[in-house]
């Protein structure tokens, strides 16, 4: 067994103890649990939603001409297709109101009505609605609502009943106009026909080809669907692997473990190389499950909700060697992570000190992930491109979204540069194992006491 | 008898601060050499040069040959090292330890052989199989300097060996120390401790204030002091200064 084989086993049993597996695999299990709870509220949204009716029987419009209109048939034919073993009277409630002395409907009365029966919307049709309409004239219908704290989607039900009475004027509108010109209201109400996702008459230039049925908005969703978890993902990775390195560093230092490791027969690169290694495997075994938790999370989050359309048809898909690309620029951020956890961890003189440590890498992971989360690489302004191609955390984040648009170029500098940055850390980390500094600490150095003077009177010694 | 280590005109600074002001010394092969001091006397800064833990400002060491300076890796294959209050990795066996450390020495039989001699060495029973973090401070002692003595080294840098260890362990441990410089083990120890510098040592170097200001044998320095223990030699030389 080689010695470096040897310290990266050792480093992974210290890294990977029950207790860390285990955090992480309950992090795995939260998401996806947050992503059945998510899946639930998205399945409710997607569930026929049931509503009430008052009309008292005012629903009903004889127009002059002698045609009749019915409210209720017209809300009833807006369900569509009952589920099997159910009838219409299951999601469409038609309740009585009663009238107080001053001519208002008891709305307390109402209420406890809709929760009787389990329905938290409700129609009210005003008793002058039939007159208004016979006389052509425009009518009210209104809108009522239990308010209940509900989940995210909790605003659901009046989104159902505002498209209710918005779909019940469209129909009211097709049978008036049917009424004065017979089979050609479908014309009248819409001689320019609108366009529906996948119609033939829409199209957009994606990556230089034309594509026809969606529009950039369609695919823009679908791009940020898949891109949208790869920052935070990086971000956590990068978060977690830096605490890692600094904590042990910090320990080892604590331990007074890493004097032994430095008097051993070994070359410094191979305890620092090491070190790296072993906590690259963790990191990246750590992001795999954080991958695999957040997309439970992002698939019950976004299925049904964003559009439909499949990036490989519209030729923004990933192939093998896109993904081999986004791996390797995974791996080189972890790298250059470590690095900077490497130099920084040098300075710490215990396990505590070694945690504050943590709080510079935090935030150079923290602002890409929110900049390319919330404004994307290309939508930034030319100072922010520099920002983000400087922190070298930010290639993998942007590189998902770059392979897709093949900017190939953007992320093969991208990687050149983490690989300068990487080897740099790592000659940087060789040579201050190299030196005093890893045992005496900050404060010994004649470049601290050139800063900071002497503390100690001269020639006094440890 | 050779010299198995030999320092020459030994400085070190920390920026404007000297820490240790220009000690010359030689050890012998088999011999057991103790530094003495008071805390911040330079004793650990000296044995952590020999270790090549610290760069030396000025001056040379040698260990069997080698220099600290230009062959570090040379050094550290005929060193072993013992820091004050070392301790190991917490989620490692004491076997588990050993066999880590003896993996950076040797590979196969030998191997195995070498983990066979530090636990005999470390003692510590059924105990060797659980984890390091369970140990007292004497088992961890003796855990450590089993690490240290197993890969057989040809010099041995011990920094307060016996410190803050009961009676019974201390007097172990130093055992074990007579043992492996009987085996010719050549031995370089820090102590506050005279009592067991003058019961242990063939030699001895008083350090105060960064400098050697006394070297010799127990024997030679109560002698020269009229002293009846090296206590009372070093309060004298101190004084003196």
């Amino acid at each position: 067994m080689t010695h470096l084989t040897n310290i990266v086993k050792k480093e992974l049993r210290e890294l990977l103890t029950p207790g860390s597996v285990v955090s992480v695999l309950l992090m795995v299990l939260l998401f996806a649990f947050l992503g059945g709870i998510v899946g639930g509220e998205v399945d409710k949204v997607k569930t026929l939603s049931p509503m009430a009716v008052v009309d008292d029987a005012n629903g009903e419009v004889d127009f002059p001409d002698g045609t009749h209109w019915s409210l209720y048939d017209n809300m009833a034919s807006m369900y569509g297709n009952i589920p099997e073993g159910k009838t219409i009277d299951d999601y469409l409630f038609r309740l009585s109101s009663v009238t107080l002395p001053d001519g208002s409907i008891d709305r307390k009365d109402l209420a406890s009505k809709m929760a009787e029966k389990g329905v938290t919307s409700a129609i009210l049709v005003p008793d002058d609605f039939s007159e208004r309409l016979a006389k052509k004239r425009q009518a009210h219908l209104e809108e009522f609502y239990l308010y209940e704290a509900e989940g995210m989607f909790g605003s659901a039900p009046s989104i159902t009943a505002s498209s209710m009475v918005g779909s019940l004027n469209t129909l009211l509108s097709g049978f008036l106009v049917g009424g004065v010109v017979g089979a050609d209201a479908a014309f009248y109400l819409q001689p320019i026909r609108l366009n529906e996702s996948g119609s033939a008459y829409i199209g957009t230039m994606v990556n230089g080809s034309f594509v026809r049925g969606v529009t950039p908005m369609e695919i823009s969703s679908q791009v940020s669907s898949q891109t949208m978890m790869v920052p935070l993902v990086i971000m956590i990775i990068i978060m977690m692997v830096g605490s890692i390195v600094i904590s042990s560093m910090g320990s080892e230092k604590e331990n007074k473990t890493l004097e032994t490791l430095l008097t051993l027969p070994i070359r410094r690169t191979v305890i620092v190389t090491g070190k790296i290694v072993a906590a690259a495997i963790v990191g990246l075994v750590y992001g795999l499950a954080y991958m695999v938790g957040m997309s439970f999370y992002m698939n019950a989050l976004t299925k049904e909700i964003v559009s439909g359309v499949n990036l490989d048809d519209v030729g923004l898909g990933l192939d093998l060697a896109d993904y081999a690309l986004l791996m390797t620029s995974m791996f080189l951020a972890i790298v250059c992570a470590l690095g900077i956890c490497m130099i920084m961890g040098a300075f710490a003189k215990n396990y505590k000190s070694a945690q504050t440590m943590t709080m510079p890498l935090s935030i150079l992971s923290m602002i890409p992930a929110f900049v390319i989360m919330f404004s994307g690489w290309y939508g930034a302004s030319g100072l922010m491109q520099g920002i983000l191609f400087a922190i070298p955390f930010s290639h993998p984040m942007i590189a998902m979204q770059a392979l897709m648009y093949n900017d190939y170029v953007l992320v093969l500098s991208g990687i050149a540069y983490m690989a300068v940055f990487a080897a740099v850390a790592i000659a940087v980390t060789v040579r201050l194992y190299n030196s005093d500094i890893l045992i005496t600490g900050l404060g010994q150095t004649s470049m601290s006491s050139k800063l900071f003077g002497n503390r100690r009177k001269s020639g006094e010694s440890r | 008898m050779t010299d198995a280590l030999v320092l020459k005109d030994v400085r070190k600074s920390y920026g404007n601060r000297e820490a240790v002001h220009g000690i010359s010394l030689d050890v012998k092969e088999g011999e057991i050499f103790g530094l003495l001091g008071h805390n911040g006397a330079g004793k650990t800064t000296t044995l952590r040069m020999i270790s090549t833990l610290l760069r030396i400002t000025s001056g040379s060491i040698s260990v069997y040959g080698h220099d600290v300076t230009t062959e570090p890796e040379k050094v550290r294959e005929v060193i072993s090292y013992l820091p004050e209050d070392a301790g190991a990795y917490k989620d490692l066996t004491g076997r588990a330890y050993l066999e880590f450390i003896s993996k950076f020495y040797t590979t196969g039989e030998a191997q195995k052989e070498m983990v066979r001699r530090g636990i005999e060495i470390a003692d510590l029973g059924d105990r060797i199989d659980s984890k390091v973090d369970t140990y007292s401070k004497g088992m961890m002692r003796r855990l450590l300097i089993a690490r240290a003595i197993m890969p057989s080294p040809r010099l041995a840098i011990m920094d307060e060996v016996t410190s803050g260890l009961d009676v019974i362990n201390a007097y172990e441990i130093r055992e074990i120390i007579r043992t492996i410089a009987r085996n010719g083990v050549t031995v370089i120890m820090s102590s506050h401790n005279m009592f067991e510098v003058e019961m242990l040592c063939d030699r001895v170097g008083m350090m105060d204030q960064g400098n050697l200001i006394l070297l010799g044998t127990p024997d030679e320095l109560k002698e020269k002091f009229g002293a009846k223990n090296l206590e009372e030699v070093f309060v004298k030389a101190v004084m003196k200064e």
